[in-house]
């Protein structure tokens, strides 16, 4: 621990400050990515995917393995937030047209500032989040076509995406915290869920893991399928359901590091 | 991010106008500014019955384009002798530690940012740290020396508290001369609070740092009073 100050000390007492430096690279690189691909896209044809891996014989089988069980797809900017739009997205999309499930999940996510304001986060700014959450799916409800276009505006108008991908950041936070018990044997080191929580569920950028997606779809009441396109053996697409047993509402693509939406 | 985003103009506003309209105790807010929502000078008022009493320090909160995402950085221009306060004022505390993975940091459990956080949570955190330094990540090596010294002696070595109450005068005095009455008493010093929010009950194991190995006790929130200072390393909730 003597080192460890020592050095802390060191970084901290130079004029620049290394945290700042990674920071500035890292919003450079977030530029870039902001300039050239939408929050979330438009649905593209599968075969698109398969265009992207002309060169790579492992990836190519497997997209085309992909185009046997899905049409399309729909790609989101990798922000570390992916997960978590992508998720809301295709679920929201997913409701505009179920009129029982839509009002079921109003109502939860109506109930669950409550909930969160009991575990302890400020009030103040849990509202603002819950209420433009709210707003965004009172917005897409009523089942029209407008409901679409509406859903696909507010997810790439950045003040409303990020601010949902917030509060489903905190109500998985929120769950997490509230099963710990259970979650507490899913971390890695020495942990504890709330610290896990502090440090990779509520900062935004954050990128999910399984105990994300396990918190996130066992919270909403929701069954999410993901596929798995990897280097690993084999020309098939693994699935992963969420919670386990569970029946997909939404598909959703991984690719190591990100997450898109399928159709299938 | 480089430009401010919309989120970030709209959670700043909202938060600037909450607090105009219901001060809370212990600090007031005003832009350094007028045409600009990123740089605010926040004035903390020396807990009573605490070294800092009767003290006035300002300090400057810069807020990033991409708030509330990322923290604000806060820089004291008053004079603050303090183990978690830089020579140049800035002002070391976990709340504000950008959600980066820190190699330094590892895996420890601290309070990080999170985009519920905001001004009244940091600034009541600031001042708990006042009263309660981390010594583990001192960012004033002397300071944090000097009032391990003073804790550990249970207050008979005073020259911490010499300096902290000097410090606080001249202050004062400065406060003084701008026509601002620094409340001294804790019927003053609460007495501007309207309806406080439900939000007190706030998780202060922030302040703990870098270094900082805490004990889980995120239950622990009983308050402390400057008699507690005997076991000022304990998280606890330092509000007073």
């Amino acid at each position: 621990m003597g080192d460890r100050t020592v050095q802390a000390k060191s970084t901290e007492n130079t004029d620049v400050n290394q945290d700042e430096l990674i920071l500035q690279q890292q919003r450079r690189i977030e530029k870039e990515i902001q300039e050239t691909i939408s929050l979330v896209g438009e649905k593209e044809s599968l075969k698109a995917l398969e265009s992207e891996y002309t060169e790579d014989d492992i990836y190519l089988s497997k997209a085309r393995a992909l185009a046997q069980k899905y049409s399309f797809f729909r790609r989101t900017r990798p922000d570390g937030n992916c997960f978590f739009r992508a998720f809301s997205y295709a679920y929201l999309e997913k409701l505009i047209n179920n009129k029982d499930e839509y009002e079921k999940f109003r109502e939860l996510a109506r109930k669950s500032k409550e909930n969160l304001v009991e575990l302890g986060f400020p009030q103040f700014t849990v509202e603002d989040f819950h209420d433009t959450f709210m707003e965004v799916i009172d917005k897409v409800g009523g089942d029209t076509d407008n409901s679409y276009i509406e859903l696909h505006k507010l997810f790439n108008d950045q003040g409303y995406s990020d601010y949902v991908v917030v509060y489903l950041r905190l109500i998985t936070s929120g769950h997490l915290q509230r099963e710990a018990e259970f979650y507490q044997h899913f971390i890695e080191g020495d942990r504890t869920v709330k610290e896990f929580c502090h440090q990779e569920v509520e900062p935004m950028y954050k990128e999910s893991d399984h105990i994300h997606i396990i918190a996130m779809s066992t919270a909403l009441n929701t069954g999410v399928r993901v596929r798995y396109m990897d280097r690993g053996a084999g020309t098939e697409v693994t699935a992963h359901d969420f919670p386990e047993g569970s029946t997909p509402s939404i598909h959703l693509l991984y690719r190591p590091g990100h997450y898109d939406i399928l159709y299938p | 991010m480089s430009q401010p985003t919309s989120s970030a103009l709209r959670a700043l506003a909202l938060e600037y106008k909450s607090l105009q309209e219901e001060p809370v105790e212990g600090f007031r807010v005003k832009l350094v500014n007028e045409d600009n929502m990123f740089e605010w000078e926040v004035a903390i008022f020396g807990p009573p019955d605490t070294l800092y009493q009767g003290g006035y320090f300002k300090a400057h909160m810069k807020f990033p384009p991409d708030y509330p995402y990322s923290p604000p950085s806060i820089r004291f221009m008053t004079k603050v002798w303090h183990p978690n306060v830089y020579e140049n004022g800035d002002l070391c505390i976990s709340i504000l530690h950008p959600p980066v993975d820190d190699p330094q940091s590892g895996e420890l459990p601290c309070e990080r940012w999170n985009p519920t956080q905001n001004v009244r949570t940091i600034l009541l955190s600031v001042i708990s740290l006042l009263n309660e330094p981390n010594t583990y990540s001192p960012a004033n090596v002397d300071a944090s020396v000097m009032y391990r010294r003073w804790r550990d002696s249970k207050g008979r070595d005073k020259e911490y508290e010499n300096i902290i109450r000097k410090q606080a005068q001249a202050a004062k005095v400065e406060a003084e001369k701008e026509g601002i009455v620094v409340p001294v008493t804790l019927e003053d010093y609460c007495i501007k609070t309207r309806a406080r929010p439900a939000e007190q009950q706030f998780d202060m194991t922030d302040f703990c740092d870098d270094e900082y190995e805490l004990d889980d006790d995120d239950d622990d929130d009983e308050p402390l009073s400057a008699s507690d200072y005997e076991d000022g390393d304990d998280s606890g909730n330092g509000e007073s």
